[in-house]
């Protein structure tokens, strides 16, 4: 399988950053982004999909660790 | 310094005339004595202490000096010899690390052998990654063709060789690296290679890499460090640049090294 060109690389990261505005918008909802998940899922490679989902837990994280919000689970606490 | 802080001492010790001191200071106090006697009629050829004591202050004084900036002068050759010894060794060294290290054996974007002697006589800036990249291999590789272009601009820079190198060669063949970077700059020129010749030229860039599991496409990805190597006209590793570093930040660093690089080579 041929890698995504540049175009192709495009359109995927447009349908990516459209579904994650929308989650942002919705607190999170992936109920209310269907329709853009499904146009995330069909403009990008499978397994990029598996990696932004994971990339945008990460960045979520991340913002809210800086911003010195995050609190240690229980379980991670205690040990 | 030391003759202007030292000379008060100097200037007592004459008063008192106490010639067996004398011989033991250093070269820079006799000298400055003789001066000052040269100036002056000094004590001792007024005969203050009446008896003549062998050859006069003046002669010992003389004697000293020359004596003190003989040593010294033996010292700073001595010095100077060390030092031009450890350049040379250093030199030595930087040469063999030019020929040596960081060598590779691929086959270019256009099926052409492609070795680090090669890119002798150019600045390389240099980036491993692979085509089924998501998202930070083509921003780091937009980037380092940014700074190109930003080099490219200034007159009088020397021309920067913009290199990208798989760590994917499963996939990354010659055809795909061709398709792969004629999106970026017309210069960039990928490498790729048999699966040891890409272990052994990331290897010898400390770059590490790790291909992920395949899924039902036989599509994975493949995890690699992320950093813009440059390498200098001798073929030195000569700087790195991580993810945080702006395309400004690095064309800055590259000007400076263009800046400063003398060849170690011919």
């Amino acid at each position: 399988m041929a890698a995504p060109s540049m175009k192709q690389r495009q359109v995927c990261w447009g349908a990516r950053d459209e579904y994650w505005k929308c989650l942002d918008e919705n607190l999170e909802d992936a109920s209310q982004c269907k329709k853009l998940r499904s146009s995330f899922e069909s403009s990008c490679p499978q397994q990029w999909i598996k990696y932004f989902d994971k990339r945008r837990d990460y960045l979520k994280f991340k913002e809210k660790f800086e911003a010195g919000q995050f609190e240690p689970s229980e379980t991670t606490a205690k040990s | 310094m030391l003759l202007l802080t030292r000379s008060p001492t100097a200037w007592h010790r004459l008063s008192q005339l106490k010639p067996p001191v004398l011989p033991g200071t250093l070269g820079g106090q006799a000298l400055h004595l003789r001066s000052w006697l040269l100036s002056r009629k000094g004590p001792a050829e007024t005969g203050g202490q009446g008896q003549p004591q062998g050859p006069g202050l003046r002669t010992r004084l003389l004697i000293t000096a020359l004596f003190g900036a003989g040593l010294s002068g033996a010292w700073l050759a001595l010095r100077a010899e060390k030092e031009r010894l450890q350049q040379q060794k250093r030199t030595e060294a930087l040469r063999q690390a030019a020929v040596g290290q960081g060598d590779f054996h691929l086959l270019d974007h256009r099926g052409q052998a492609r070795c680090k002697a090669d890119f002798r006589g150019q600045w390389v800036l240099m980036y491993f990654g692979f085509t089924h990249c998501p998202d930070i291999c083509p921003d780091e590789l937009e980037k380092l063709v940014q700074v190109v272009r930003q080099l490219e601009a200034e007159p009088g820079l020397p021309p920067v060789q913009p290199v990208f190198v798989t760590v994917d060669p499963e996939r990354d063949d010659v055809e795909a690296m061709a398709r792969y970077v004629q999106d970026f700059h017309p210069r960039l020129l990928g490498l790729t290679g048999s699966t040891e010749q890409v272990a052994q030229a990331s290897h010898s860039y400390r770059v590490y890499y790790s291909a992920g599991p395949k899924d039902e496409d036989q599509d994975y990805i493949v995890d690699h460090s992320i950093a813009i190597y440059l390498l200098n006209p001798d073929g030195l590793f000569t700087d790195y640049y991580g993810r945080s570093r702006s395309a400004e930040q690095i064309s800055d660093s590259v000007r400076r090294h263009m800046a400063a690089f003398r060849s170690v080579l011919s």
